[in-house]
């Protein structure tokens, strides 16, 4: 008997449109373990991204509470959340399933440096949303010991940048940081004599360019476990020029990340 | 032997020339035009067309020629907060 079809059916199916886009592999995007690090401004948006396109097993991390500040920028948070005694990731996960009630996503308050490369190894690929290079040099460590790509996001202002780290063959953000980034780093622990103070800076921030950033990390993702090549390797992101622009970057041989360079 | 470039700054447009002796650095290139537009402190990487350059490499093995221009663009950290 031949299968009956209906007016309409397939204005029935939420992913149909995104089914359309040959390359987009959905089985497995519905199955895969997705890490986000960070449920600030470009958790908020990449895990609104994830839920639109499909993705189901996501695990949001964040160790803050939400300030009325945040609302400018985070799609998830709702005015009188600053109030309600709730993490960011758990209201991230929270209005996610608003958005999609068939997404499993599971809310851990805490931070970045509890996970290690045994933790990692459970996601097939990792988003970092974060404000620090601290908490990205730890994430960017232990995802490519795990072997698990790593899509890294950060802006200032109106400008952006986004990363794919595949392990092990392209270079890792460590590779491509230099001085200024570890003195950015090093004036955020100011020790006392007795006891170190971690401090962290009013940065610039907007939402126009947060949900690009946030978007083209998602993008990369989908790339990836789709089994398409990710950007080679840093894209560039001038908000006030409205370009941006792919560099390449060479593996450091002297990056702690990538033992097997230093042979060659 | 000294080599002279063009170092561009992505946020303003503005240039200035620099000599490099060929033991020099790229962090010492951020440094040196952070240093000399005041730059606010910040992540800064130098571009050399398509290419991050990464910042222990010496302009020896750079392959830059002379007046070639590289640019010196932020590199954004915030998106948490």
């Amino acid at each position: 008997m031949a299968e009956m079809i209906r007016p309409g059916d397939r204005d029935e199916d939420r992913h149909d449109r995104t089914r359309l886009i040959p390359w987009v592999d959905m089985e497995r995007v519905r199955s895969a373990n997705v890490l986000v690090v960070g449920a600030g401004a470009l958790g908020n948006e990449a895990v609104k991204d994830l839920a639109l396109f499909g993705f189901r097993n996501v695990h949001i991390l964040d160790m803050d509470s939400v300030v009325r500040s945040n609302l400018s920028r985070c799609v998830l948070f709702r005015e009188g959340d600053q109030s309600s005694g709730k993490g960011k990731a758990s209201l991230v996960a929270e209005r996610a399933r608003e958005l999609d009630p068939e997404i499993h996503i599971k809310a851990t308050e805490g931070k970045v440096q509890s996970l290690g490369p045994e933790e990692m190894e459970r996601y097939d690929i990792i988003l970092g949303c974060l404000d620090n290079v601290a908490a990205r040099l730890h994430l960017n460590a232990n995802s490519y010991h795990a072997r698990v790509p790593y899509v890294d996001g950060g802006t200032a202002g109106f400008r952006g940048r986004v990363q794919a780290v595949v392990p092990p063959l392209t270079p890792c953000l460590q590779c491509g940081m230099n001085r200024s980034h570890f003195k950015v780093m090093e004036r955020r622990f100011s020790c006392t004599g007795q006891d170190t103070v971690y401090y962290q800076p009013k940065m610039a921030a907007e939402i126009t360019t947060t949900s690009v950033i946030a978007a083209v990390q998602v993008r990369e993702a989908v790339k990836v476990l789709s089994g398409r090549t990710a950007i080679a390797h840093v894209m560039h992101y001038d908000g006030l020029a409205g370009t941006s622009e792919v560099f390449a970057m060479d593996i450091d041989p002297g990056c702690p990340n990538h033992p097997s360079s230093k042979l060659s | 032997m000294v080599v002279r470039v063009r170092v561009r700054n992505a946020e303003t447009g503005a240039t200035v020339d620099m000599e490099l002796e060929m033991e020099n650095t790229v962090e010492e290139i951020i440094e040196g035009v952070s240093a000399y537009w005041e730059k606010d402190p910040g992540a800064y990487v130098i571009r050399k067309g398509r290419r991050l350059l990464r910042g222990q490499q010496k302009v020896q093995e750079l392959d830059v020629q002379a007046n070639e221009e590289l640019e010196l663009i932020p590199d954004p950290e915030g998106g948490n907060r």
